[in-house]
């Protein structure tokens, strides 16, 4: 038999656990260990059915199961979210260029997030605590619509407040409240407003929805990130993951064997990025 | 490389003795146009060698409209490995060209598309020299040759009793080792073949010149300088979005990928798609970078002059003039070129 990169891995559904009212985090384990890294990404497919890709969202340490959340967003999700435990899936991968976490080594470093885009944040944030020795800092600042549409809600509103790690903060902000609501209200821009971190030895990393990656990645070099300070994760229209199909092509550059994870400094010249 | 001449009957002979181990595809005339169909029990039959090269590219011989890629979940998987391999016969100088986007695509590591590899490191390439050309011909505008310099096993250069034929690859000068009783010196051919050539080459630059193509080396300035011009929702203008331009070019690579139900396990097939639809850069939630048809439209042009030209030096377009025939909007990739000066 060949060697056949589009062939998926049979992969068992362990647990599907709600985030949200449309965001499920689903946790995997294939026959065979994926071994990612975080930022690369799996393409997990509904057998018969179709693919697309996620990023796994859960620590790269895991070696035997991984976990990818997904927002109900289209013909695929939609299937993946009636997904049981139990169900068999497919998975491929692991593709694309990861987080560089060694060129962040000794540095103050800022995740900043927006609704299922914490997703590959939550995998670069376990695995900057893994070897947390080896970071000055990390600050991750997430926000959400709402304070239901929160994901991971007990890592980010409960486990991550209290690691007893003077390096680590977690900052959660909602756009709107509600009743029940005692946190900080605002964009997660407004996060970015007083941060006590030293310009010059930090990096920033963002992954959220198109125009929240925007206006992040304005507000950093607003506040003197430069741009080759900071990390984005592009979400394009991928189907082979592995650089041939075409569909996901950005500028000279295809998102999923050249990124997803781009330095904002490569990319910031090419029309469409933010569309 | 090494040139013999080989005479008709003889080509004829090597043929048929080639179809024991290839299947064997060569244009076949019907009307003014050529088709590739399969021959060889016969020798070369109806086919023509020469003369200008076919209606469809030869892409889908070796990456096939809509083929099947894999099978999952059952233990048995999936390989063409059993298949006879392909030999082209007369395929043409921009044929050949369209490999070196097709091998950077499909055969470039740690990836390779191991069906694509597989059937051309498995495959015969036997080209020739145009000795027409097409109404809608303009590779020598882009610097490619109406006659193959390079990317086949054997190149034939049709003369009246016979062909020189050109070794290019070690696979082909094996086959005329093999055969070597066939084929006898081309020393006295060789002349005759370069004022054909020459001859050809004026005849369709003269042609050409009519379009007004910018000089090739000034194509992808010219794009860059165009990308915000209005040139683009213009040349959409009749577009009807139906992808044949994507489906008739040896140089468009790309595919979607599609599962379906078996009855003992699932398969994927790989079909060609178009970037020309809606669809090809949406999202899930429905984010598109190109919602508009211009934009589309654009992306074809920045993908072939601009974004080939730097991944590996040269357009993703073979100058062979199939999309111009294709397209029912008559949107001619000549005329968007020619007004890409100024």
């Amino acid at each position: 038999m060949i060697d056949n990169p589009y062939l998926p891995i049979k992969t068992e559904v362990l647990d599907v656990i709600e985030e949200s009212p449309t965001i499920k985090t689903f946790s995997l384990k294939p026959e065979v260990s994926l071994n990612f890294k975080a930022g690369q990404f799996i393409e997990m497919s509904i057998p018969g059915k179709g693919e697309a890709p996620f990023t796994p969202s859960s620590s790269p340490h895991e070696k035997d199961k991984l976990e990818v959340t997904i927002m109900k967003a289209g013909r695929i999700t939609a299937m993946i979210h009636d997904l049981k435990k139990g169900d068999t899936v497919g998975l491929r991968g692991p593709y694309g260029k990861e987080y560089p976490l060694s060129e962040y080594e000794g540095k103050e470093i800022l995740l900043v997030g927006g609704g299922v885009g914490l997703a590959p944040l939550r995998a670069l944030f376990l695995a900057l605590v893994h070897d947390i020795e080896k970071y000055k800092s990390v600050l991750f600042c997430c926000g959400s619509r709402t304070p239901s549409d929160i994901i991971y809600k007990d890592c980010v509103l409960d486990k991550w407040q209290n690691l007893d790690n003077k390096k680590i903060e977690v900052r959660v902000t909602v756009d709107r409240k509600d009743d029940s609501w005692k946190g900080k209200v605002g964009l997660v821009t407004t996060t970015l407003d007083k941060l006590e971190i030293n310009l010059k030895n930090s990096v920033s990393i963002v992954c959220g929805p198109p125009i929240m990656m925007k206006f992040a990645t304005f507000k950093l070099l607003e506040v003197g990130y430069k741009p080759e300070q900071i990390y984005l994760s592009m979400e394009k229209n991928m189907s082979c993951g592995i650089g041939k199909c075409g569909h996901c092509r950005l500028g000279n550059f295809y998102a999923c064997k050249d990124g997803p994870v781009f330095r904002y400094d490569k990319i910031s010249h090419i029309h469409e990025i933010w569309d | 490389m090494n040139s013999y001449f080989i005479n008709k009957p003889n080509l004829d002979r090597l043929v048929k003795s080639l179809s024991k181990v290839y299947k064997i595809f060569a244009p076949v005339k019907s009307d003014n146009n050529r088709f590739y169909k399969k021959v060889g029990e016969d020798g070369l039959g109806e086919s023509v060698i020469g003369e200008v090269r076919a209606v469809e590219p030869i892409k889908g011989f070796y990456f096939p409209a809509r083929t099947k890629i894999a099978e999952y979940f059952s233990s048995k998987g999936y390989s063409d490995e059993k298949e006879r391999p392909v030999a082209i016969i007369g395929a043409k100088s921009c044929d050949l060209v369209s490999f070196k986007v097709m091998d950077y695509v499909y055969r470039q590591e740690p990836f390779r598309d191991p069906l694509y590899a597989l059937k051309r490191e498995k495959g015969l390439v036997i080209s020739s020299d145009c000795t027409l050309y097409g109404e809608t011909c303009f590779c020598v505008a882009i610097d490619i040759m109406p006659y193959p310099l390079e990317g086949f096993d054997i190149n034939l250069s049709g003369l009246d009793s016979g062909y020189i034929a050109e070794i290019g690859s070690g696979k082909g000068e094996k086959i005329v080792r093999d055969y070597f009783k066939l084929f006898q010196g081309a020393e006295p051919y060789i002349e005759r073949r370069n004022t054909n050539r020459k001859k050809l080459k004026e005849d369709l630059s003269e042609h050409v010149k009519k379009s007004g193509i910018p000089q090739k080396d000034s194509i992808q300035a010219a794009f860059k300088s165009k990308f915000d011009s209005s040139l683009w929702e213009e040349v959409s203008k009749t577009c009807v979005e139906c992808g044949a331009c994507n489906m008739i070019c040896p140089a468009c690579h790309c595919f979607i990928l599609m599962d379906q139900k078996r009855e003992n396990g699932f398969e994927r097939l790989r079909m060609w798609d178009s970037c020309l639809l809606m669809s090809f850069a949406r999202v899930a939630g429905g984010a598109n970078p190109r919602k508009l048809l211009a934009h589309r439209m654009r992306n074809r042009f920045d993908k072939k002059f601009n974004f080939f030209q730097d991944t590996i030096g040269r357009f993703g377009c073979t100058g062979c003039g199939r999309c111009i025939e294709a397209c029912p909007g008559k949107i001619d990739i000549r005329e968007v070129l020619s007004r890409l000066k100024g």
